[in-house]
């Protein structure tokens, strides 16, 4: 398999633009569907912007051992979440019975399944120092979430704060990346 | 474990790049093994020890001896 370290076909820079492409504008999609303005201008500029960056991609590959195919089905992946979330804002603004409104709030985590499974994937064909890697990182979010979410949880019960899951995701990319940056600087 | 690795690389005037090519894994794995900040596996040991024609223990060597 090709990997993203060697020269990329004309074919595969292609794969690579219209997947990201597609990507791109599925997110231009759910931004404009939340932010109101305008499903088409959302679907161009998603789609420009995700086609600029699989240009970039295939012009100057990362430094990783990621086949092209991988990162392409994590893009996949990544566009499959969009469109879930994208269904379940819309179809919760159909006015939908109490018990279909719960399945549409099940969508996403369909989304959310199929794209850890494909960074999973992706990770497993990285090398055995990569592969460390990646996994500290994880173990190192996980552990720190944990420890955010039980404070958290304890300033609730005390009344002083409200559970915004918003907030929990976003410390936990925050804690992945730190993990990220410290396994990498001690294996530098 | 302290290691051979980059004196048996320079004897053959190969780059990380090229080494990482032949053992089929990153540069940053090799300048890791090198610096002695990883261990690499049993398996890539051995295919490091075929590759430069030797024994694990020629190229590896424990840090205190026990």
């Amino acid at each position: 398999m090709k990997t993203a370290g060697q020269n990329i076909s004309t074919a595969e820079e292609t794969k690579n633009v219209i997947t990201a492409s597609i990507a791109g504008a599925s997110m231009g999609l759910l931004y404009a569907y939340g932010f109101e303005f305008g499903m088409g201008i959302g679907l161009v500029v998603g789609g420009l912007f995700g086609a600029a960056i699989g240009f970039r991609i295939s012009r100057r590959p990362p430094n990783m051992r990621y086949p092209m195919a991988l990162l392409r089905r994590t893009l996949m992946a990544a566009t499959f979440l969009l469109l879930t979330s994208f269904a379940y804002s819309y179809l919760l603004d159909q006015g939908l019975s109490q018990t279909q409104q719960k399945w549409a709030a099940l969508l996403p985590t369909l989304g959310w399944a199929v794209l850890v499974v494909s960074i999973g994937m992706a990770i497993a064909s990285l090398d055995e120092l990569q592969r460390r890697i990646q996994t500290e990182a994880i173990a190192i979010g996980f552990a720190g979430t944990a420890i955010f979410v039980g404070g958290y949880a304890l300033f609730q019960f005390a009344g002083l704060a409200e559970v915004n899951v918003g907030l929990v995701l976003l410390v936990m990319s925050l804690m992945l990346l730190l993990g990220k940056f410290w396994t990498l600087w001690r294996y530098r | 474990m302290k290691n051979r690795l980059k004196v048996l690389r320079a004897e053959r005037n190969w780059s990380q790049a090229k080494l990482a090519d032949e053992l089929d894994v990153s540069r940053q794995t090799i300048n890791a093994i090198e610096r002695g900040k990883y261990d690499p596996s049993l398996p890539l040991a051995f295919k490091m020890a075929k590759l430069f024609g030797s024994t694990i223990e020629e190229i590896f060597t424990p840090d205190a001896e026990t």
